[in-house]
């Protein structure tokens, strides 16, 4: 069933093999007509059906002109492709269910690319003029559906350009990669999170986090909407959240092997709290299947404890 | 692709822009509430993309697609056939303008646009049509691309000059498909353009009919002789010959249209020429007698005069050789005969009875016809197209009383005459003269150049033709109706903008005849390459030339051009303009002389570390280049590129000179580490 892509995949892997720049040359555009173009075609056709019934010269001379024009569109086709350097830009890590972006850079070493289409498939192309000797670069969308790296495998890259009866295409591979992070879920931590089992008042991270209103700050990827502050957004002050400061004597630990329920839900609400400590600027210490990272603050310390929560459970993969 | 994608501003600006281009030429014959229903729906369209108004709901469209059906059976009383179709054509080229909302629909109507090209043709082939319809397929062109533009910030001209330069990339090999594309007859006949105001001669005429010819300054056709042009006076065109006559018009009788050659004797020096004949609507060819043609289907009828199987609907080239000097039908039998003999049982009292005197006074048909010939020269007879009215009978009407008329007066008089005394005889109507063209050396015949002659028959020389108008007035054979009608210049038909009214500006005729020229060859080369006469060229040029052999010639010519194109717009001598990968291709293959061939997709540092390992006398300098080659290449670190050159040659140092040892591998240098 399978065997078709694997053997294409492989194909490609010796045709194009990956890298984070690759340059479209001539072994690696395919062309073919469009639908529009077997249109085309089947215009034509009747066109010279015309100028046989009616023997006219004209008429002949018109068909093989647009027939002309068919092959002369394949070179300009092909030619809107050819030379064309795609490079992998960076990418920022989301949480689950937000688009995951990832820049794709398309750089011209000559002339101009016009309506290049740049994308996966399933989640449509994006389209986009690269200018003669210079670049523009794509921030391509794609949906998350699970936490860890996400590798959308072979980009494709087409061109309709200029007729729209013929595409040319191509399948690269930029090693585009993200991080997804789990899906923050608002949640209760249980009680005996502290280091030192003393009962204290301060030890207690609350539930809610709603002790004490700091103020108004700007949102960020993982904050809960329920915090958003809609008035102001109504003013047309951009979006911005409560923030609350829990009273906290001690660091708080955030321990995965404390928490009940499934693998999925326990990542979520550690993620929820990694991003709501990092937001009130608490340090707070995350420990997780043998991985424990010290009480720290800041967005290196943020990072650190989400991709920990990332990539939990998932096979080590090299450097990258 | 998904869902709709709208039709971008440049696309759609194409689109109205080639629409009118389309339609243009197409006025001509296109009913008036066309022209109506295409203003509206333009201004519907343009409203619809400024946001004013909607797209027309689904009733509408039902309404509309009714009523211009409705409106194509009114004006064309059908709705088959080619004008009706035409006309169906053109209005859903409109009104699919309006209900167009995605690219799909756009695409839609540039196919229609194309075919309506096509058809434009079917109405008018000549050259500044054909010239012409470049306009409305470069407009075309420029809204396909248009459409495939991004939305915003296009300006228009880029688009056109895009399609301009397909267009003209696509010229060279239109040429070898024109010339070497096999043509094939008719696979099935289709209607043809009913539209067409043909003037001409027809199957019987009145003295009117050729009055009204002779205002015309319309083209009959034009011929090319194979020697010189002979003398005007022997330039007599036969198009069809009018045996029977009822008292007041001529006309041809249907046994001479009998498909069997009379008997003939060629004699003399013959002439070979080739004529396009404009469209006549009849299905005569006209040439000079007695001719035999060296194709086609036309046949030589009983009369002598060339027909063939349908009417000429459309510019026709044959070539014919003529024999001036033949002697026609010395035996001709009495059904023949008795047809030349014929007239009517009464009228023209005075003409019967002058006919039988002239007969007495003359011992032979030659002389009796001589007399006659002599009577028209010396009696006070005037040559002009305005004759006064003549009574019931025309004959004596015209011999006796008004002595005015022009040749088919005479020539109608004279065949009575010659009848009424016992010789055959009958009135051979065609064209005479024509004018010189000497930009091309070729002859001109114009509808003006219709004119009227007898024939009649004795038994020594068979037929022999007379023209009595050249006894009256000789000049409308020596130099043209125009030059015999001097005073009546206003009779004749001319526009302001025809090029013949200011023949007397030379530099302006020089001009007419020019155009007229490459009109003609364009009839001659473009419109009559068809059939037979592609064989004809390409034999002279390729030897013995079959359709088959034309469609390998074609195949292979039209990849070689594909193939220059292809050198020409991909440039490959310019593919490795990046200089940092052209070093780093130097430094592949200086490695690959050592044995280490880099694997596809290892990167430029794995196969640097490799290389050293296995080279450890060269290890420092490789390690280096590939440092720099990839600071280059992906910290932007613009190394220079004498540094990476001064590296490689590091390299290339340490290492002990060899060509190849490992057969490089193919595939290297192509991909980007």
């Amino acid at each position: 069933m399978r065997v078709l892509p694997r053997i294409r995949d492989h194909w490609l892997l010796k045709r194009i093999p990956p890298g984070p720049s690759v340059r479209l040359d001539q072994r690696r555009i395919f062309i073919m007509p469009t639908a529009v173009g077997m249109t085309y075609i089947l215009a034509l056709l009747l066109m010279l059906i015309a100028a046989i019934n009616y023997q006219n010269s004209l008429a002949y001379a018109l068909t093989f002109l647009l027939g002309s024009v068919f092959i002369v569109a394949i070179l300009h086709t092909w030619r809107n492709l050819a030379g064309l350097v795609l490079q992998a830009g960076g990418s920022e890590p989301v949480f689950l269910d937000e688009q995951a972006r990832l820049r794709v850079r398309l750089e011209s070493r000559g002339r101009l690319y016009q309506s290049v289409s740049v994308g996966w498939p399933k989640s449509g192309l994006q389209q986009a003029d690269v200018p003669a000797a210079g670049a523009c670069e794509l921030e391509l969308s794609l949906p998350t559906e699970r936490r860890g790296w996400l590798r959308p495998g072979r980009l494709r890259v087409e061109s309709r350009f200029p007729l729209g009866i013929l595409v040319a295409w191509s399948w690269v591979d930029l090693q585009l990669s993200t991080l997804v992070y789990p899906r923050p879920l608002e949640g209760d931590l249980p009680q005996a999170g502290g280091r030192d089992e003393e009962g204290d008042e301060g030890t207690r991270v609350h539930g809610a986090g709603i002790d004490d209103y700091q103020g108004l700050r700007p949102w960020q990827p993982g904050d809960s909407r329920k915090r958003l502050n809609w008035k102001a957004y109504s003013r047309g002050q951009g979006l911005l959240v409560k923030d609350f400061t829990a009273l906290a004597g001690h660091d708080p630990l955030l321990d995965f092997d404390m928490l009940d329920g499934d693998i999925e839900s326990r990542l979520s609400l550690l993620c929820y709290w990694v991003v709501e400590l990092s937001a009130r600027q608490q340090p707070f210490a995350l420990r997780i299947s043998g991985v424990s990272l010290d009480a720290s603050v800041g967005v290196e310390h943020r990072s650190r404890c989400l991709r920990e929560l990332a990539l939990f459970g998932q096979q080590p993969e090299g450097q990258r | 692709m998904s869902s709709i994608q709208p039709i971008p501003r440049n696309g759609l600006l194409w689109l109205l822009i080639a629409q009118v281009l389309v339609i243009l030429p197409h006025l001509s014959h296109l009913p008036l509430w066309i022209i109506g229903l295409w203003i509206g729906c333009a201004v519907w369209r343009i409203q619809i993309f400024r946001m004013r108004a909607r797209y027309p709901r689904a009733w509408a469209k039902a309404l509309l697609m009714l009523g211009a059906a409705f409106g194509v059976y009114l004006s064309r009383g059908s709705l088959v056939g080619l004008d009706a179709g035409v006309v169906l054509l053109i209005a859903a080229f409109i009104l699919k303008l309006v209900e167009m909302r995605s690219r799909r629909d756009a695409l839609v109507l540039v196919f229609l646009g194309f075919f309506a090209v096509v058809t434009s043709y079917l109405f008018n082939d000549s050259l500044l049509a054909g010239v012409y319809s470049l306009a409305p397929v470069t407009a075309l062109l420029a809204a396909m691309i248009g459409l495939q533009q991004s939305a915003a910030g296009t300006h228009p001209w880029p688009t056109l000059r895009t399609a301009g330069s397909l267009l003209l990339q696509a010229i060279p090999l239109m040429l070898v498909l024109f010339v070497l594309f096999p043509r094939l007859g008719p696979l099935w006949s289709l209607p043809q353009p009913k539209d067409r105001g043909v003037t001409g001669l027809a199957d019987s005429m009145s003295p009117g009919d050729i009055a009204e010819l002779s205002r015309s300054s319309e083209l009959a056709f034009r011929a090319s002789f194979e020697g010189p042009i002979p003398d005007r006076d022997q330039l007599y065109w036969r198009a069809v010959t009018f045996e029977r006559f009822d008292g007041r018009r001529w006309s041809q009788s249907f046994l001479s249209q009998v498909p069997q050659a009379p008997e003939w004797l060629p004699r003399g020096a013959p002439v070979g020429y080739s004529v396009v004949m404009q469209p006549s609507g009849r299905p005569w060819l006209y040439a000079l007698d007695v001719a035999q043609l060296e194709a086609g289907d036309a046949r030589l009828m009983a009369d002598f005069h060339l027909e063939r199987p349908r009417a000429v609907d459309k510019p026709l080239l044959y070539r014919a050789t003529s024999w001036s000097q033949a002697l026609r039908e010395p035996n001709a039998g009495p059904a023949v005969l008795g047809r030349a003999l014929e007239l009517p049982s009464e009228g023209n009292v005075r003409s019967r009875a002058w006919a039988v005197d002239l007969r007495r006074q003359h011992q032979t048909a030659e002389a009796t016809v001589q007399a006659l010939l002599r009577h028209f020269n010396q009696q006070p007879y005037s040559y002009t197209l305005r004759p006064p009215p003549v009574g019931e009978n025309i004959v004596d009407g015209f011999l006796f009383d008004t002595k005015s008329g022009f040749c088919i007066h005479y020539a109608g008089a004279m065949t009575f005459v010659l009848r009424a005394a016992g010789i055959p005889a009958r009135v051979v109507a065609g064209y005479q003269g024509g004018e010189v063209n000497p930009t091309g050396n070729y002859l001109t015949v114009r509808q003006l150049d219709a004119h009227a002659w007898v024939e009649y028959w004795d038994t020594a020389s068979g037929w022999v033709s007379v023209d009595p108008t050249f006894q009256v007035a000789p000049e409308r054979i020596e130099q043209g109706l125009e030059a015999a009608l001097a005073t009546e210049q206003d009779l004749i038909e001319n526009a302001l903008l025809d090029l013949r009214r200011y023949r007397d500006v030379g530099w302006l005729n020089d001009l007419r005849f020019g155009w007229d020229s490459l009109n003609y060859g364009w009839q001659r080369w473009v419109l009559n390459y068809q059939g037979e006469r592609q064989l004809e060229l390409l034999s002279g040029l390729f030897g013995k030339a079959d359709p088959r052999k034309l469609g390998l010639l074609m195949i292979a010519i039209a990849a070689l051009l594909t193939a220059l194109l292809a050198v020409l717009l991909l440039k490959p001598w310019r593919r490795e303009r990046d200089p940092q990968l052209r070093q780093f291709h130097r430094f592949e293959r200086l490695l690959a002389r050592h044995g280490i061939a880099r694997e596809p997709g290892e990167g430029a540092r794995d196969f640097a570390q490799r290389a050293a390992e296995r080279l450890p006398a060269a290890a420092g300098p490789i390690l280096v280049f590939a440092r720099l080659y990839e600071q280059a290449r992906y910290a932007g670190q613009a190394a220079s590129r004498a540094e990476l050159r001064a590296a490689l040659g590091k390299v290339r140092r340490q290492l002990p000179w060899r060509t190849s040892t490992a057969k490089s591998r193919s595939g290297i240098g192509r991909d980007v580490p």
